[in-house]
C-alpha cells in the first residue's frame, strides 16, 4: 500500500534519504479527485471507496471495525501483527486488510468463519507469550489486547509450553517498560522515526527474541515521548510517574486545555477525588492531532507542590504570614485606593485566562490606570499589536500541512511548541517541505539549510540580495515563522520589520502574487495567555512599569522573572495573586492564592489567535480562588465592583472588547500585512549586529520553563535524565 | 399510542380530559379538605410516634403551611394527584415507614445556616 | 489413509514467490474421495505412460547445462569459453528483450528457487512503460535452504554461468545491472563469483557496451549475513537496501517498487544461469525434457541416508526411486530400509516410502503427493531415523530463523518447536497431535511471508504420515513414566 501509494506521488528515486518504506494513507487520499471512486463490497454491502483505500478503511467507511494492533491512522503500515486479516472473496489466504489496497469490485468477507477463524487464530499466538499479569497492569481497563481478546479471542488455552519473558528496559523517567507484555506490534518504534523524528527505539533479535528496545540502555530522548504510552496497545509502555496509581473507570475524565506552551494542546485532565492524575491528549485535527508533548502529559504534578493555598500579608516582622480572605483583601483594596492611578500597575504571566485579564483591564481602567503589561514581550513601535495579523500563527497549524517552504527566524520550535515542530515534521517528511532556519543551529528532528544566526542575513534576505530569495520567490505557498523570543532583543522593532518585509515580499512574488488569502507571516509565542492579552489591549513588555515606577504592582502570575525586587522602588506595595510559590511571591507584600488551568473554567487563545476553554477539573486547593473571582471580589471591597458576577457576565464584557475571544475554536482571519508593513518602516527599524539565538537548545532547556514545571518532580528527573543522558534510576 | 402522536394538537384540545378521581373542582376541594382533617386528627398520635419535641399547635400550622403552599393550584387533575400524594405521606407517617428525622425536616428551614447569595460573600464563604 | 487429514488439507497458492528452498507450488489437492494410495497409483500410472514420451532418461552428457559441476574443469573464463558460455552472447543481447522473453516462455522454465513460477511470465512483468526509474535484476544466492546446495555448486564451479546468465537475463528485463546477494557463509563461491565478474569486466563482456552490443550492464556482488530469512525475495531487498532483513508486505510487488524504490525481479540462481544456454540450445531442446508444465533440466541434491550423496542434473520428472538408484548408489541399507523422504527442501512436507516408491520428481507430480518440488533438494531418511527428532529440529532451525516480525509465526514457530521437543520425548497427550495441527494450519498462509508456511508444512508432514509413530512414542514414555512410580 505505501510503496505504491509513494509510487504514484513522488520520484521514488529521492525517497531512501527519507522514507522509501513509509507514506500517509491520508496524504494519498488527499491527492485524489472525489469522482473517481470504485465500488467494493463489504458483507455484500455496496461501498464506494476512492482508489487507494485500504480494505480496513473500506470496512470502516461500511461502518464495520476490523481489530488491529499494529496499525495506526497516523503511522506507517506495518501489516505485522495480522490481527486484521479478512477474508477477500478469490483470494486463496486471508489479507491483511490494513496493507491491502482495495480493487475494484472486490468482496470483503470480514464477518466470515475464514476471518473469524484468522483472528481467534492470531488472538491466540498473541495471548501464548503475553503475561497474565492484567491485576497488576496499568493498561488494565484501556486495554487494546484485553478488549481484543474479549471479543475475538477463544475462551480457553491450549498453550501447554513456558512462557517467554523479557528483560525491562530503562528509557528514562517518563516511560516505564514492562518488555514482557510487548506483542512487538512496533507503533512506538514507528512513532519514533516518523512521528518525533527520533530514530532512538528499534528491534533487536530475531523471532520469538525479538525486542523492542534502545539497544543499549539510554534515554528515549524526545519531547514527545509520552505519546508511545497511548499508541502502545498493550502494558509494556506505561507512565512511570502514574504507576499504580488508579484505574481507568476510577477516574473522571474533563476535556480541557493545556497551556504550557502557546499551541494550545486539547487534552483530558483524568482526576479522582480532587486529585489531578493524570493528562490524556484529546483528538484536535488542526492543532494537536492526537499528540501532546511531555511538558503537557506529566508537568501535572507540579499542580500539587508548591501551591499557595491561603492568602498570605506581611506581619509586623515583616514576614509572610497566613491570613484569611477577609483580612488581605480589604488591606490591597485600601491601598488601590489610596494609589495615584499613574502609580498603580500590572503585570500578567504566562498563565492568565482571558477572563481574569479582562477583569483586570476593567479594574484598572476604571481607576484610569492604564499600566497593563505582559511578561512576554513584544514589539509596540510600527503596527506593534494594533493589526492582529502582526502578532499572530497567521498561517494556522494545519496550514503548515500546504507549505511548500518554511524559513524559522530565531526559534527553535522542538522545544518552544513541540507539536507544531511534529507538524513541520510531517510535511516534511510527507509533502516535501522544505526548511530554513536563522537562529541557533538546534536539531529540530528534519533536515533544514541552517542560513547562520547573523542579523545580516535577515537584512539580506528582506532587501533580496541573499541566495536564498531565490528559493523564496520560487516557493508557492512559503511560510515565515518568527519566534517570539527574538522580541526580548533590543531590536526586536527591526527584525519584525525585516521579518514581515521577508514574509511580504514573498507573498507578493509567490506563484499567486499575494491574491490568494496564503499569510506567509507568522510568530510564534511561547506563552498561552499572550495572544488573549495582546487581543484585549495589554502593553507588551514591561517598559511601562520602568518609565512610571508603580507605588502598587499586581503581579498575575508573572513568574518569567522580568519583574524583580530590586527593579521596583523600596516602597512599592506587590500584590501577587497566582498559584505558585515561585519567582515572584517571595517579595510580594500579599499574596492572594488562585486557580490553576486545571481549576478553572476559563478561555485560552493559542498562537493562531483560537480561543479555546479549559474546564473546571478539580477545584482550586485550600483557599485558593478563581482568578477573576479574586478581582471581582476586590474592585466590590474597593466599593465599586465591576458590573458582572458570573462567568457568562465576564465573556459578554470580553466579547465587548474583542469578539474573537468567545468564538471557542474558530480561526479569524488577520490579513493587515500590506499597512503593517508599511506602519512598520515609518518606525525606521534597524538591526543590531547580535547572533540570533534561542534559550533552548537542548532537550534539558525544555522541560522547567515555568511554575508549575519547576514544581514538577517529574520534570526534575526529565532535567537530569537529559542532561545525564542516563536515565537516573527509579 | 401512534394514533395519538399522529394527531395534531388543535384536535387534542377538544378531547375531554379523563380525570383522575374528581370530576370537577368542588369534588376536588372536598378531597383536600378531606385530607387536611386526616392529617390535622392525626398529629397527636404523630407527636407520640415519633417523639416530636413540638406540640400540637405548632405541628398543625407547620401542616396547614404545607397545604397552602399549594393553594394556587386550580388544576383538577394536579389537585388529585397532590391529594393522592398526601395521602401516601399519611400512610407512611402512620405506619412508622418513616423516622424521626423525616418528620424534624418539616422544620428544618428554621435552624439551617442560611448560604450568603452575593458574590462577595460566596466568595468568602465558599468555593 | 487419512482422508480426515486430506479433507483439511487447504489449497495455497503462491504465485510469484521465488524463495530458494520454499515449496510453495502446492496448489491443490482437491479430489479426496479416493483413499490416497489408489489415487497416487493412478497418477503413477499414468505418469509413467507420459514419461516414455515425455522425458529423455537418463539424461546425456551432452545434454547437461552445468558441465562443470564438479570442479574438474578451469572454472575461470577460459574454461568456461571452452565449455561453450559467452559464446554469441552479444547475438542474443541484440536480438533484444522480446526474443530472449519468448525463448524463455517456450522453454517453460519454472522458477528453480521453489515456488515454481513460470520464469518468462515473471520476467516480462518488467517490461512496462518506462518512468524515469531504472530497472534491477536481483539474483537471489542465499541458498540457505536445509538440504539444498545446488547454487554453491554453480557459483563456486560455473560462475560464468550465472554472470552471462545475468547479462541475458537483465537485457530481457530492460534492467541496468544485476545485484547477486550472495549468502555469507558462501565466502569462497564469493571469492569465485568476484573473480568471474572481474574477468567478464576485463573481457568487455560486462560494463558499458557489454559484449559489444552497446547494452550497459552491470554486476554487483553482495554478501548477505547469515540469515535465512534474507532468502524471501522481499527480506532481501530490505537486507540489500541495509535495513534489518524482515519480509516486506506485498502488493505493491517488487516487480513494482523492489531495490532502492525501482522495479526489480528477484530470480534464483539456477533460473538465471540457465537462460543463456536455453536461448542457444533453443528453448524447444529444453522443453523436450520432462513432462508437460514440468520441463528442463534441474540440479538435484540428495543428502542423507544414501550410499552416494551427491548434486547431479537430472531432467525433470524423473522418478524418485530412479533417482536415488542411478545417482546415489541407492538408500543406505537397501530401498525397503527407506523410511520417509523429504523431497524438496526442509520446508516440504515428507512422504513416505509408500509413496516414494513412484513419485516422480517435479512440480505437479509432487503437488499431488501433498509435498512440493521446492529447491529439489531430497532428503532421504533410512528406517534408523527417529523421525520426530528429524522434525523436531528442523522446527528448532526455523524458530531460530523466524525473523519475528509477524505474530502466527514468531509466536507460533516456538509453539511447535517447543510442543515438538516433548514430542520427541512422547511427553505428551495423543490429542494434542491434533493440536499441533490446528496450530500449524493457524501459522500456514496467516504470514506475510512464506517462512510460517514453510514451518508449518514439515509438522504437517508429521502428523499425516507419521502418527503412529507419533503416538507409540507418547505410549511408551507414559508406560515408563508408571514404572518409575
Amino acid at each position: 500500500m505505501l510503496r505504491s501509494a509513494l509510487h504514484k506521488v513522488g520520484p521514488i528515486v529521492n525517497l531512501p534519504g527519507r522514507f522509501s518504506r513509509y507514506s500517509c494513507v491520508k496524504i494519498c487520499q488527499r491527492n485524489q479527485s472525489t469522482d473517481n471512486r470504485i465500488e467494493v463490497f463489504v458483507n455484500d454491502q455496496s461501498v464506494w471507496v476512492e482508489p487507494g483505500t485500504t480494505v480496513l478503511q473500506a470496512c470502516e467507511i461500511a461502518g464495520i471495525q476490523i481489530p488491529r494492533f499494529c496499525y495506526h491512522d497516523r503511522l506507517s503500515v506495518a501489516g505485522n501483527c495480522r490481527m486484521c486479516l479478512v477474508e477477500i472473496e478469490r483470494s486463496p489466504k486471508p489479507q491483511a486488510s490494513c496493507a491491502m489496497p482495495v480493487m475494484k469490485g472486490m468482496r470483503i468477507k470480514p464477518d466470515s468463519d475464514v476471518s473469524k477463524k484468522a483472528r481467534e487464530g492470531v488472538m491466540e499466538f498473541l495471548l501464548a507469550n503475553h503475561p497474565l499479569d492484567c491485576p497488576i497492569c496499568d493498561q488494565g481497563g484501556e486495554c487494546d489486547l484485553q478488549d481484543q481478546s474479549m471479543m475475538y479471542g477463544s475462551d480457553r488455552s491450549r498453550f501447554l509450553e513456558h512462557k517467554r519473558a523479557v528483560e525491562d528496559k530503562n528509557i528514562g523517567p517518563l516511560v516505564k517498560t514492562i518488555m514482557t507484555r510487548c506483542i512487538q506490534c512496533t507503533r512506538c518504534v514507528r512513532f519514533a522515526d516518523e512521528i518525533a523524528g527520533v530514530s532512538e527505539l528499534g528491534t533487536t533479535g530475531r523471532g520469538n527474541d525479538m525486542q523492542i528496545g534502545t539497544y543499549v540502555e539510554k534515554m528515549f530522548k524526545s519531547e514527545l515521548s509520552g505519546n508511545i504510552i497511548d499508541i502502545c496497545p498493550v502494558g509494556a509502555l506505561t507512565s512511570k510517574p502514574y504507576a499504580f496509581t488508579a484505574r481507568p473507570w476510577e477516574t473522571r475524565k474533563t476535556e480541557s486545555i493545556d497551556v504550557m506552551d502557546a499551541v494550545g494542546s486539547n487534552i483530558i485532565v483524568s482526576t479522582r477525588a480532587g486529585d489531578v492524575l493524570r493528562i490524556l491528549p484529546r483528538l484536535h485535527e488542526d492543532i494537536n492531532e492526537e499528540w501532546i508533548s511531555d511538558k503537557t502529559r506529566f508537568a501535572c504534578d507540579g499542580l500539587k507542590r508548591q501551591r499557595l493555598t491561603q492568602p498570605m500579608m506581611r506581619n509586623r516582622e515583616g514576614k509572610l504570614a497566613m491570613c484569611s480572605w477577609e483580612d488581605a483583601l480589604p488591606i490591597v483594596a485600601e491601598k488601590m485606593v489610596n494609589t495615584k492611578a499613574e502609580e498603580m500597575s500590572a503585570v500578567v504571566g504566562g498563565f492568565a485566562d482571558a477572563e481574569t485579564l479582562t477583569c483586570l483591564k476593567d479594574l484598572l481602567n476604571r481607576y484610569d490606570s492604564e499600566g497593563l503589561c505582559t511578561e512576554e514581550l513584544f514589539i509596540t513601535d510600527g503596527a506593534g499589536t494594533d493589526l492582529r495579523s502582526n502578532y499572530l500563527l497567521n498561517t494556522s497549524i494545519a496550514g503548515i500541512e500546504e507549505a511548500d517552504l518554511v524559513l524559522l527566524v530565531g526559534t527553535n520550535p522542538r522545544f518552544e511548541a513541540p507539536l507544531l515542530n511534529a507538524r513541520i515534521r510531517k510535511a516534511w517528511v510527507h509533502n516535501e517541505l522544505d526548511v530554513a532556519a536563522i537562529g541557533s543551529k538546534v536539531d529540530l528532528t528534519y533536515s533544514y539549510q541552517h542560513l547562520g544566526d547573523s542579523t545580516e542575513t535577515l537584512k539580506q534576505i528582506a532587501d533580496g540580495s541573499h541566495p536564498f530569495c531565490k528559493r523564496l520567490s520560487e516557493a508557492s505557498r512559503p511560510m515565515v515563522i518568527v519566534g517570539s523570543e527574538v522580541f526580548k532583543r533590543d531590536d526586536a522593532t527591526g527584525i519584525h520589520a525585516a521579518v514581515a518585509t521577508i514574509a511580504q515580499n514573498a507573498r507578493l512574488r509567490s506563484q499567486k502574487g499575494g491574491q490568494d488569502d496564503w499569510k506567509v507571516l507568522n510568530v510564534l509565542h511561547k506563552v498561552a495567555s499572550q495572544v488573549a492579552a495582546l487581543d484585549l489591549g495589554y502593553k507588551p513588555g514591561i517598559d511601562h512599569i520602568r518609565k512610571n515606577p508603580p507605588k502598587l504592582l499586581i503581579l498575575l502570575g508573572a513568574d518569567g522573572g522580568a519583574v524583580n525586587k530590586e527593579d521596583l522602588p523600596k516602597d512599592c506595595f506587590i500584590v501577587y495573586i497566582g498559584t505558585h510559590g515561585d519567582h515572584s511571591a517571595p517579595f510580594a507584600d500579599v499574596i492572594l492564592p488562585s486557580a490553576a488551568y486545571t481549576e478553572k473554567t476559563a478561555t485560552f487563545v493559542n498562537t493562531e489567535g483560537r480561543a479555546q476553554q479549559s474546564q473546571t477539573a478539580v477545584s482550586p486547593p485550600g483557599f485558593a480562588r478563581e482568578d477573576w473571582k479574586i478581582i471581582r471580589a476586590l474592585s466590590e471591597i474597593m466599593g465599586s465592583p465591576l458590573p458582572y458576577d458570573d462567568l457568562d457576565g465576564v465573556r459578554a464584557r470580553m466579547s465587548e472588547f474583542s469578539p474573537n475571544l468567545t468564538k471557542y475554536d474558530a480561526v479569524e482571519d488577520a490579513n493587515y500585512f500590506n499597512q503593517a508593513v508599511q506602519l512598520a518602516r515609518l518606525a525606521k527599524p534597524s538591526l543590531l549586529n547580535q547572533p540570533l539565538q534561542s534559550s533552548q537548545l537542548s532537550l534539558a532547556d525544555f522541560y522547567m520553563t515555568d511554575p508549575i514545571t519547576r514544581a514538577s518532580t517529574t520534570m526534575s528527573k526529565c532535567v537530569r535524565a537529559a542532561n545525564e543522558d542516563l536515565p537516573p534510576d527509579l | 399510542m401512534s394514533s395519538l402522536v399522529g394527531r395534531s394538537v388543535g384536535s387534542l384540545k377538544n378531547v375531554p380530559i379523563k380525570p383522575i378521581m374528581s370530576a370537577n373542582p368542588t369534588e376536588a376541594r372536598r378531597r383536600v379538605l378531606t385530607l387536611y382533617k386526616q392529617w390535622y386528627r392525626a398529629v397527636p398520635k404523630i407527636i407520640t410516634t415519633f417523639k416530636l419535641p413540638y406540640t400540637k399547635e405548632r405541628l398543625q400550622n407547620r401542616i396547614r403551611e404545607e397545604f397552602l403552599k399549594n393553594s394556587h393550584i386550580r388544576d383538577v387533575r394536579a389537585i388529585d394527584m397532590l391529594v393522592i400524594k398526601g395521602e401516601m405521606d399519611l400512610q407512611e407517617t402512620l405506619l412508622k415507614w418513616k423516622q424521626e428525622c423525616h418528620m424534624k425536616e418539616l422544620f428544618q428551614h428554621e435552624t439551617a445556616i442560611r448560604q450568603p447569595t452575593d458574590f462577595l460573600g460566596k466568595f468568602f464563604s465558599q468555593k | 489413509m487419512h482422508c480426515k487429514i486430506l479433507l483439511s488439507y487447504n489449497s495455497v497458492n503462491f504465485v510469484g514467490k521465488n524463495w530458494s528452498g520454499l515449496s510453495a507450488q502446492m496448489f491443490l489437492v482437491q479430489s479426496v474421495q479416493h483413499g490416497l494410495t489408489s489415487k497416487l497409483a493412478r497418477v503413477a500410472s499414468c505418469a509413467h505412460n507420459q514419461l516414455c514420451h515425455y522425458t529423455n532418461l537418463p539424461l546425456k552428457d551432452e545434454d547437461r547445462i552445468f558441465t562443470n559441476l564438479y570442479g574438474r574443469h578451469d572454472w575461470k573464463l577460459k574454461g568456461a569459453v571452452q565449455r561453450g558460455d559467452w559464446y554469441k552472447t552479444k547475438e542474443i543481447i541484440l536480438k533484444g528483450s522480446d526474443w530472449i522473453l519468448q525463448q524463455i516462455k517456450d522453454s517453460g522454465l519454472r522458477g528453480r528457487g521453489g515456488a515454481g513460477f513460470p520464469t518468462g511470465m515473471k520476467w516480462s512483468f518488467m517490461n512496462r512503460p518506462p518512468d524515469g526509474r531504472p530497472k534491477y535484476l536481483v539474483v537471489n544466492a542465499d541458498e540457505g535452504e536445509p538440504g539444498t546446495c545446488k547454487d554453491r555448486e554453480i557459483m563456486r564451479h560455473d560462475p560464468h554461468k550465472l554472470v552471462e546468465g545475468c547479462l541475458v537475463a537483465g537485457r530481457s528485463m530492460g534492467a541496468r545491472a544485476a545485484y547477486i546477494y550472495i549468502r555469507g557463509e558462501f565466502y569462497n563461491e564469493a571469492s569465485n563469483l568476484n573473480v568471474a565478474i572481474r574477468e567478464a569486466y576485463a573481457a568487455g563482456l560486462l560494463g558499458k557496451d557489454a559484449c559489444g552490443s552497446g547494452y550497459d550492464f552491470d554486476v554487483f556482488v553482495h554478501r548477505g549475513a547469515g540469515a535465512y530469512i534474507c532468502g524471501e525475495e522481499t527480506s532481501l531487498i530490505e537486507s540489500l537496501e541495509g535495513k534489518q532483513g524482515k519480509p516486506r508486505l506485498k502488493p505493491p510487488f517488487p516487480a513494482e517498487v523492489g531495490v532502492f524504490g525501482c522495479p526489480t525481479t528477484v530470480a534464483n540462481v539456477e533460473t538465471v544461469a540457465v537462460a543463456p544456454t536455453i536461448c542457444r540450445r533453443t528453448p524447444q531442446w529444453f522443453a523436450n525434457f520432462g513432462r508437460e508444465r514440468n520441463t528442463g533440466t534441474k540440479l538435484f541434491n540428495i543428502s542423507g541416508h544414501v550410499n552416494n550423496p551427491c548434486t547431479v542434473e537430472e531432467t525433470m520428472s524423473i522418478p524418485m526411486k530412479v533417482l536415488i538408484e542411478k545417482h546415489c548408489g541407492g538408500v543406505r541399507g537397501g530401498w525397503d530400509n527407506l523410511l520417509c523422504v523429504i523431497p524438496g527442501g526442509s520446508s516440504t512436507p515428507l512422504i513416505p516410502k509408500s509413496v516414494c516408491d513412484d513419485v516422480l520428481m517435479d512440480f505437479d507430480a509432487l503437488v499431488e503427493a501433498q509435498t512440493g518440488l521446492g529447491t529439489a533438494a531430497l532428503i532421504v531418511m533410512d528406517k534408523s531415523t527417529d523421525v520426530i527428532r528429524a522434525i523436531a529440529r528442523l522446527m528448532e532451525f526455523y524458530k531460530h530463523e523466524s525473523c519475528g516480525q509477524c505474530t502466527p509465526c514468531r509466536e507460533g514457530v516456538n509453539w511447535m518447536n517447543d510442543t515438538l521437543a516433548r514430542f520427541t520425548r512422547g511427553d505428551a497427550d495423543p490429542d494434542e497431535i491434533d493440536s499441533l495441527w490446528e496450530i500449524s494450519k493457524q501459522v500456514e498462509g496467516h504470514t506475510i511471508c512464506a517462512l510460517g508456511d514453510g514451518a508449518a508444512w514439515p509438522a504437517q508432514g508429521l502428523i499425516r504420515h507419521m502418527r503412529p509413530v507419533l503416538e507409540e512414542r507418547m505410549e511408551q514414555y507414559q508406560m515408563k513414566k508408571q514404572q518409575a512410580l
